[in-house]
C-alpha cells in the first residue's frame, strides 16, 4: 500500500505533477462542488472524460472500466430509475445515485494523481510554484507516514483477530479504544524515528534544496492547460454577468 | 576524529537511568573502526546519538561536557551542518526512509545540501555501482526485504562521504546472509580511511574489522580494548560480560525429537502478485510439543509463513492436519497464537491483568494471577502495557497466549535486538512453554538462540522444505559457506 508512487518512469502521457494539481482542483470545483450551474453543463461532462482518458492511457486499463461501469449505473439510476420510485426508497437511491455521479470522478482523477506521481515529483513541483519549506515537508512527510500507518493497522487488526477481539465478539463497546491505542503507540515511534533520521540526513538547512527529478509542461499539459483556462475564464463571465 | 570531554547525560527526568551516559571521556582518532557494546540500556545507544547530534537537537534531556566532532562543536553546531560530516544508519530499516522510491532515497541527502544536479546524478551511479546494487534502483522501499533496505540505507550514508559514519545495531533485523553483505559495505569504509562507530548486540560478522572495543556498563566505560585484548576473550569470557558470541556458526548440540508425532500443514502457497508465488509449500511437518526454528533468507516470507499457518491470510488455503483431523483455515485462528516482532501491535488493553483476562474464555482472575506470576509479570498486574520494557511486553503476549490456551504458538523473530541476558530469558519462557505442553514454532536468525532453545531445525525455501537435526545441519551449512564465500565478498 502506498500513497503516491514509487516508479519514476513517467506512464501514459505523462502530466507534469503541477497540471495533475490543477485538474484536481478542476474536477473538483466543476463535477464534485457543481460550479456554474446548468450553463456549465457541457464544462462538467468534458471534465468527468478527462480522468477516464488518463487512466486508459496509464496502464489502469481495468480499474478505467470498473470506474465507468458503475459511474453509468449511477447515472442510469438517477435518470431512469429514480422517478419511478416513492418514499424512503426514493431518497435513498437518491442519495446513493448523487453520490456516485458527483463524486466517482473526483475519485478517479484522485487516483490517477496519487499513483502517476512520486514524492520527489510532488516536492519538485511544488518547490517550482514556490509553495514555501514549511508546507512542502509536512505534507512530503504525511505522504510517506501514511502507508506506514495503514502497514500499522493491518498488523494491529491481525493481532485483534487472533485474539478474537471483533465485532460482534468480547467487548464490542472497546473495539475503537482496543484499535487505536496501539495504532497511537506506533505512530508515535515511527515518526519519532522518522525524523530523527531525516534530520542526520540534512533536511531542514537553509541552502536551496536540489531535486534530481526531472519535470516540465509537455504537449498535452499545454492542451489540459488551456483546457482548464477555457473554462475558468467563461465561469468568471457567467459571474460577472456576462452573457455569451 | 572524536572527542568526547567528562559528558554526562540523562534522558528526560532524574530518575530515568536507561540509556544514561557518566563521566565519558574518549579519543577516537581519524579511520578508527569502534565497538560499543554492553547489555541493553547501557548507553551504546545514547553515545551514536551524541555523536550525530540528535542529542541534544533531537532527543531531550541533561547533558554536560563536550562533544567535538573534526574539531566542531556538536552542540552548537545545527544538525544539517553535523550532517555534512557524520552519517548514521539506524536499525529499523522501516523508520529511516524519507522518500518511497529508492533513487530518490539515495540521492536524498545530497539534494538536502543543494549541490548540483549532474554531481548528485554522478555520486548516486557511483555508489550504485560500487555497492552493486543496480537491481534495487527505482524501486519501492515497501517491497524490499530487511536486508535490502538496510543495505539502501547504508547507500544513502555512503553517497554524502561523511567522515564519520555511524551504526546504531545496524544488524537486528538481518539475516547471515545479509549480515555478511552489510560486512562488505562497512569494510569498504575503512578501506576508504572513514571513521567507523557502531553500536551492537550481534559481535560475530564485525569481529574482524574494528580495531577497537568499548564495553559500555550502566552509563560507564567498563573496558577500552586492544585488538591484541579483545581478539583474545573466549566466548565464556564474553557472555559473562552480557555479550554475545563472537563466532557465526555454533549449532552443534545434536536433537532430534524422539517418539514424533506431527502437525502437518499442507498448501501453503502465497503470492503477493498474480503469477508470482512467494510461498509455495505443498507440505511441511512440524513436530507436536517441541520447538521448531524456520530459517531462510530475508525476504524469503517467513513471515508469510507464519501468516499462512495461523490461518490470518485470507488468500492461502493452508489446511492443519492434528491427530488425524483436518482443521480449516478460520479454525486454525483459534489453535494458534502469533507473537508479533512488534509486540506493541497486540497489547491493547490499560492493565497487563486486563491483557490477560480478556484473552480467557471466561474471566478468572485468580487463573490469569496464577499466569502472570508464572512469567514474572504479576508485579505488573497494575501496568499499563506501554510502559513496560520490551522484554516484558513479550512475555504479556505469551501470557495472553497461555490464557487463551492456544496449543500452537507462533514467534516471529523474539530475540531481535536482545542481548545476551534477554536472549537466555526468553529461551528459558520457550523451555517452560515446552514443558506445559506447548508446541512452538519460531521463525528467527539468531544462530545462538537456536542453539539455547535446542530446536529443531527447518529451513524454507520458497517451494520447499529441509529438515534438518541440528548436527546435520551444522555440516550442511559449513560446505555451503565454503561454496558460497567468494563470490559474495565484492
Amino acid at each position: 500500500m502506498e500513497v503516491l508512487s514509487s516508479r519514476k518512469q513517467r506512464r501514459g502521457i505523462g502530466l507534469d505533477p503541477r497540471t495533475t494539481i490543477v485538474l484536481l482542483l478542476m474536477v473538483a470545483v466543476f463535477v464534485l462542488g457543481g460550479a456554474g450551474g446548468n450553463e456549465l453543463i457541457w464544462a462538467r461532462i468534458i471534465l468527468a472524460c478527462v480522468p477516464v482518458v488518463l487512466l486508459l492511457t496509464s496502464n489502469n486499463k481495468l480499474k478505467c472500466i470498473v470506474f465507468v461501469l458503475v459511474y453509468l449505473l449511477g447515472y442510469f439510476l438517477q435518470f431512469y430509475v429514480l422517478g419511478h420510485l416513492t418514499g424512503i426508497l426514493n431518497s435513498l437511491m437518491l442519495a446513493t445515485a448523487g453520490m456516485i455521479t458527483s463524486f466517482l470522478p473526483g475519485l478517479m482523477m484522485g487516483y490517477y494523481a496519487v499513483s502517476t506521481t512520486t514524492v520527489s515529483e510532488f516536492v519538485a513541483a511544488m518547490e517550482r510554484i514556490h509553495m514555501p519549506e514549511q508546507v512542502i515537508i509536512p505534507l512530503s512527510v504525511m505522504f510517506r507516514f501514511f502507508p506506514t500507518v495503514v502497514e500499522e493497522a493491518g498488523s494491529i487488526n491481525d493481532a485483534m483477530r487472533m485474539r478474537g477481539i471483533a465485532m460482534g465478539g468480547k467487548h464490542p463497546g472497546k473495539m475503537l479504544e482496543y484499535r487505536l491505542i496501539p495504532i497511537m503507540t506506533c505512530s508515535v515511534k515511527i515518526g519519532e524515528e522518522l525524523s530523527a533520521a531525516s534530520l542526520t540526513r540534512g533536511l531542514g538547512a537553509p541552502v536551496k534544496r536540489t531535486n534530481i527529478c526531472k519535470i516540465g509542461f509537455g504537449l498535452w499539459d499545454i492542451l489540459f492547460l488551456g483546457l482548464s483556462i477555457c473554462i475558468v475564464i467563461y465561469w468568471v463571465l457567467i459571474l460577472i454577468g456576462v452573457r455569451v | 576524529m572524536i572527542r568526547l570531554e567528562n559528558v554526562h547525560f540523562q534522558y528526560g527526568d532524574e530518575n530515568e537511568n536507561n540509556g544514561a551516559l557518566h563521566d565519558i571521556n574518549l579519543e577516537i582518532p581519524s579511520g578508527q573502526a569502534v565497538l560499543f557494546c554492553g547489555e541493553s540500556g547501557c548507553g551504546k545507544t545514547t553515545i551514536t546519538r551524541l555523536i550525530n547530534g540528535l542529542i541534544p537537537h533531537f532527543y531531550e534531556g541533561r547533558l554536560t561536557g563536550k562533544i567535538r566532532v573534526d574539531g566542531q562543536e556538536i552542540q552548537s553546531q545545527e544538525l544539517y551542518d553535523t550532517a555534512k560530516i557524520v552519517g548514521t544508519v539506524f536499525q529499523n530499516p522501516r523508520s529511516q526512509f524519507f522518500n518511497v522510491d529508492t533513487r530518490s532515497e539515495v540521492a536524498f541527502g545530497l539534494e538536502n545540501q543543494g549541490i548540483r544536479e549532474a554531481e548528485i546524478l554522478k555520486r548516486v551511479n557511483q555508489t550504485v555501482t560500487e555497492f552493486q546494487m543496480e537491481s534495487l534502483m527505482d524501486r519501492s522501499i515497501f517491497e524490499l526485504s530487511g536486508g535490502e533496505k538496510q543495505k539502501i540505507a547504508c547507500a544513502c550514508v555512503s553517497t554524502s562521504s561523511p567522515e564519520v559514519f555511524v551504526l546504531d545495531e545496524p544488524s537486528a533485523n538481518l539475516d547471515v546472509h545479509s549480515m555478511k553483505l552489510l560486512h562488505n559495505m562497512i569494510l569498504r569504509w575503512k578501506q576508504q580511511g572513514k571513521t567507523i562507530v557502531i553500536a551492537e548486540h550481534r559481535l560475530a560478522y564485525i569481529w574482524n574489522l574494528i580495531d577497537r572495543v568499548i564495553f559500555l556498563e550502566s552509563g560507564k566505560i567498563a573496558k577500552d580494548m586492544q585488538p591484541a585484548e579483545f581478539l583474545k576473550l573466549s566466548e565464556t569470557e564474553l557472555h559473562s560480560m552480557g555479550l554475545r558470541s563472537n563466532n557465526e556458526q555454533k549449532i552443534s548440540k545434536m536433537h532430534k525429537a524422539t517418539d514424533i508425532k506431527n502437525i502437518e500443514f499442507k498448501d501453503i502457497t502465497f503470492g503477493y502478485k498474480k503469477g508470482k508465488q512467494i510461498l509455495d509449500i505443498s507440505k511441511i511437518q512440524i513436530p507436536e510439543h517441541e520447538i521448531t526454528a524456520i530459517i531462510g533468507h530475508n525476504g524469503l516470507g517467513k513471515s508469510t509463513f507464519l501468516r499462512c499457518i495461523c490461518g490470518l491470510e485470507k488468500k492461502c488455503k493452508t489446511r492443519m492436519i492434528k491427530n488425524g483431523a483436518m482443521i480449516k483455515r478460520k479454525k486454525c485462528l483459534a489453535e494458534c497464537f502469533l507473537v508479533m516482532q512488534d509486540v506493541n501491535h497486540q497489547l491493547f488493553t490499560e492493565s497487563v491483568l486486563d491483557e490477560v483476562l480478556i484473552s480467557m474464555e471466561q474471566e478468572d482472575k485468580e487463573k490469569a494471577q496464577e499466569i502472570l506470576a508464572e512469567l514474572d509479570l504479576l508485579e505488573y498486574a497494575g501496568r499499563h502495557p506501554i510502559s513496560l520494557s520490551g522484554g516484558q511486553k513479550q512475555r504479556v503476549a505469551v501470557a495472553t497466549a497461555i490464557a487463551s490456551e492456544r496449543d500452537i504458538l507462533l514467534f516471529d523473530e523474539p530475540t531481535s535486538g536482545l542481548d545476551y541476558k534477554h536472549m537466555l530469558q526468553v529461551s528459558a519462557i520457550f523451555q517452560k512453554l515446552k514443558a506445559k505442553g506447548k508446541t512452538i514454532i519460531v521463525v528467527t536468525h539468531d544462530m545462538e538462540f537456536i542453539e539455547a532453545i535446542s530446536a529443531n531445525i527447518i529451513e524454507l525455501n520458497t517451494n520447499s522444505v529441509k529438515n534438518y537435526a541440528q548436527k546435520e545441519f551444522r555440516e550442511e551449512v559449513d560446505c555451503n559457506e565454503k561454496e558460497k564465500l567468494p563470490a559474495e565478498v565484492i
